[in-house]
């Protein structure tokens, strides 16, 4: 028995050459062979107008083609048969499998009176080093809330569970004092419902409105650095909730302290009660989320998929549930466990390649961020703005890299190591008193990230 | 090849033929009818692959050919006769030569050799008069599905029932189906083709009149009547089973007139919203009958239809296009709509003529 689709396609490919392109096209394409039996091959054709054609004008040639493809081939004969190759029980297969385990649609239900997306919980919360001491804070808030830690302020990069936490603490203070009103909602909206109240003349009852909760839950607060209006009305409903020591929750991608454009009065509220940030999950944790939703959705993976993921997929908790989908996606598809290396092709994708830096990458991150001439720091200058650009590529260097200070003074335009040694003392001690150096260093580390 | 023949058949056929080359763009010698003269007669052949039509006319005959060219320049040609002619026509080389009273046309011809035969199907044969056949498709063809996705709706369904042959289509939003009665149904095989297709044997049979007879085979019908023969690919798949969906009980009935209906859905038509909604409220007990549509750019319109209402109070919305489609069927002066409920299909139908039903979906707000 030989492979009829792999004929079939040396037989076309032959054919192709002996009839116009155009001919080819209109008659051997969607064609297959259906069957082979006793050295008769049937030729699934789309209708009846091909299957005639062919079987008058080109018998003779694809014979021949098929026959030197396969001696033991003796005749050809067409049929009209859809262009399908797996056969109809397969298919029903198939189709049972969908219908039965249909993927779950789990309603993202979310109510209206409050913002609060239901499936956010403590109970999903994955607590680890990363992320424990916003979650105990976020107890002791719904606890008592509005008395212990007041304003919270979370911060953290993007996708590591910032929303979670402070809907989770939503639902719970909603759970546990049902008579307290919480109310949820993003920068973005609270500035788009004060613009509209401006517009059309309702100032007071957007403030009437905001004024009646009793816990405020504002995410990515971020954004307020910008909206100038939004900013004041901001600051006196934060007054008015803290005199009436009710609770008000944060959540921003940046500590409160890098947020440009943010003025001291507000910063230094936001400061007043509890912040705490959330860092990227540990190998550990990432186990334990993995491990989470698999409960979740109810689809166990083998452990060293598990591992393999978990030490892969770093960063975004939100990045690393969406491969997680992916896979789980296929998995109930295919009805069967999904070997490493489908796995490895599925998330290939979301796996950040590991860079590599030279120090020339660093000093050009550094050069450009500066809006310098990259040549410029390896000269003998001490022009302030160069000598500030390399200081603070020698410090990134042994800081973040740890290369050793001759190397660092040898490669950096053959500086003595106690000059490297100098800068970086100096930078660090300047990091301690100037916050906007450490904003531009965290800026740059960004770059390189 | 050489021949006389009449200039008007010639233009007829080419003219019913144009419909069907002219789109397939892999194979461009479908583009051209193919001539064929031998004995005493004249064929002509067209096909899209999908389905093909041979046509025979008489001819004088001087000498046998074959030939393929593009019909529609013949025909745009000898439109500008005006008056039917003898007219001779020649080959010489590649080029045909069609000589009338006052002109001379030298037309291009293309290499014939590749023109697809039409695949001649035998079968079940059974004999059905043409005008039965084409006011049956002509009923219903307009509510099959456009889109190619489900090839099963986008075609009329035609089987035989008792003493009936039964035409539907539908694109599921609304279905037709006529009933037309015939002796010879039972030997009718319950068949799907394809709209396009049957847009085209209907073009063309319309010229014919008697009998046509009807061949089957698996994949294929053929159609023949008089000296034309049409085939056409048939779907191979099953037809909705529509029969559940139709209300078995009505509990608000309105018959109307026609003609006001038409009149008074192009008033509403213009106000319609860009989904063509219009709202029937139908309140027997006030003898009400109100139709109102409304877009929030143009404005809006309520009319108000005389007619005997029974039954409950109902109101429910539809899309304007759907009923207006179903007037040329509906071949009575007064109609009935009836409704069950909000959420189930309308039925239309002609007072006292049980043959043609219409359904459609009503809109859901």
């Amino acid at each position: 028995m030989f492979d009829q689709k792999q004929i079939w396609e040396k037989c076309l490919l032959d054919v192709e050459t002996s009839v116009s392109k155009a001919n080819f096209s209109t008659w051997f394409k969607n064609t297959h062979i259906s069957k082979y039996e006793d050295g008769i091959v049937c030729v699934g054709v789309p209708n009846e107008f091909v299957k005639d054609w062919l079987a008058n004008k080109y018998h003779k040639l694809i014979l021949k083609t098929l026959m030197t493809h396969a001696e033991e081939i003796r005749s050809v004969d067409f049929v009209i048969s859809k262009n399908d190759h797996r056969n109809k029980d397969e298919i029903m297969e198939i189709k049972k499998n969908l219908i039965n385990r249909e993927l779950p649609l789990h309603d993202l239900y979310i109510n209206k009176e409050d913002n609060l997306n239901p499936r956010y919980l403590f109970d999903s919360f994955i607590v680890g080093p990363f992320n424990e001491l916003a979650y105990a804070a976020a107890q002791a808030i719904v606890n008592r809330p509005g008395t212990n830690y007041n304003p919270f302020f979370v911060y953290g990069a993007s996708g590591l569970g910032k929303t979670h936490l402070i809907q989770a603490i939503g639902n719970a203070i909603k759970l546990k004092f049902p008579e307290k009103k919480v109310y949820y909602t993003t920068l973005e909206r609270f500035s788009n419902d004060y613009v509209n109240s401006v517009l059309t003349n309702k100032s007071q009852q957007f403030k009437d409105k905001y004024r009646k909760y009793d816990v405020l839950i504002i995410d990515d607060i971020q954004f307020i650095s910008t909206k100038e209006g939004t900013k004041d009305e901001f600051f006196h409903l934060f007054n008015s909730f803290y005199e009436q020591n009710k609770q008000l929750i944060f959540s921003s991608d940046k500590h409160p302290n890098y947020i440009s454009g943010l003025e001291d009065r507000v910063k230094s509220r936001f400061l007043a009660g509890m912040s705490a940030d959330i860092t990227e999950p540990d190998l550990e944790s990432r186990i334990a989320i993995i491990k989470q939703k698999m409960k979740d959705q109810d689809c166990p993976f083998p452990q060293e998929i598990v591992d393999y993921l978990a030490s892969s997929l770093e960063g975004s908790i939100r990045e690393l549930e969406g491969s997680l989908n992916a896979i789980i996606c296929q998995t109930k598809l295919k009805n069967r466990d999904l070997s490493l290396n489908e796995v490895k092709n599925l998330v290939r994708n979301s796996i950040k390649p590991k860079k590599n830096f030279s120090i020339k990458d660093i000093v050009k991150c550094v050069a450009d961020y500066y809006t310098i001439d990259e040549a410029s720091v390896y000269e003998k200058t001490r022009r302030k703005e160069i000598v500030k650009a390399r200081q603070m590529v020698m410090y990134i260097l042994r800081e973040d890299f740890s290369v050793s200070y001759p190397l660092i003074g040898q490669k950096l335009g053959g500086k003595d190591h106690t000059t490297v040694i100098h800068s970086f003392m100096k930078i660090k001690e300047d990091l301690k008193i100037n916050p906007t150096l450490n904003h531009e260093l965290e800026q740059i580390r960004t770059l390189f990230k | 090849m050489k021949i006389e023949c009449s200039s008007e058949k010639i233009k007829n056929i080419l003219i019913g033929l144009d419909r069907i080359t002219g789109k397939n763009l892999s194979l461009p010698v479908l583009r051209c009818v193919l001539c064929v003269a031998s004995g005493k007669s004249l064929k002509f052949r067209a096909t899209n692959l999908s389905v093909g039509v041979e046509i025979e006319i008489p001819a004088e005959v001087e000498k046998d050919g074959v030939t393929a060219f593009k019909g529609a320049v013949l025909a745009q040609a000898l439109s500008s006769i005006t008056k039917d002619e003898k007219i001779k026509i020649s080959l010489s080389g590649d080029v045909l030569n069609v000589v009338t009273s006052k002109s001379v046309f030298s037309i291009k011809t293309e290499n014939y050799e590749d023109f697809p035969t039409l695949p001649v199907i035998s079968g079940e044969k059974i004999t059905i008069p043409v005008k039965k056949l084409i006011e049956g498709i002509k009923s219903v063809f307009f509510s099959a599905s456009i889109s190619d996705i489900k090839p099963e709706i986008s075609s009329v369904y035609i089987y035989p029932e008792e003493e009936n042959l039964i035409f539907v289509s539908t694109d599921s939003f609304r279905l037709a189906e006529k009933k037309i009665k015939m002796k010879q149904n039972e030997e009718f095989k319950p068949t799907i083709i394809p709209v396009k297709n049957v847009i085209e044997i209907v073009r063309i049979l319309e010229n014919e009149s008697g009998d046509t007879v009807v061949t089957f085979s698996k994949n294929q019908i053929s159609f023949v009547a008089g000296m034309t023969y049409i085939t056409s690919r048939i779907i191979d798949g099953v037809f909705p089973d529509y029969k559940q969906i139709i209300p078995k009980e009505k509990k608000t009935e309105a018959i109307i007139l026609k003609q006001d209906f038409i009149n008074i859905l192009k008033g509403l038509n213009i106000f319609s919203d860009k989904f063509n909604q219009i709202i029937f409220h139908i309140h027997p007990v006030k003898k009400l009958f109100e139709i109102f549509s409304k877009n929030s750019d143009v404005g809006e319109n309520k009319s108000h239809l005389d007619g005997a209402l029974t039954g409950d109070e109902i109101e429910v919305s539809f899309n304007y296009k759907y009923i207006n489609d179903a007037f040329p069927s509906l071949n009575t002066d007064s109609i009935s709509v009836s409704c069950v409920e909000k959420n189930k299909p309308v039925i239309l139908r002609s007072v006292g003529d049980q043959s043609f039903m219409y359904l459609i979906m009503p809109m859901n707000r």
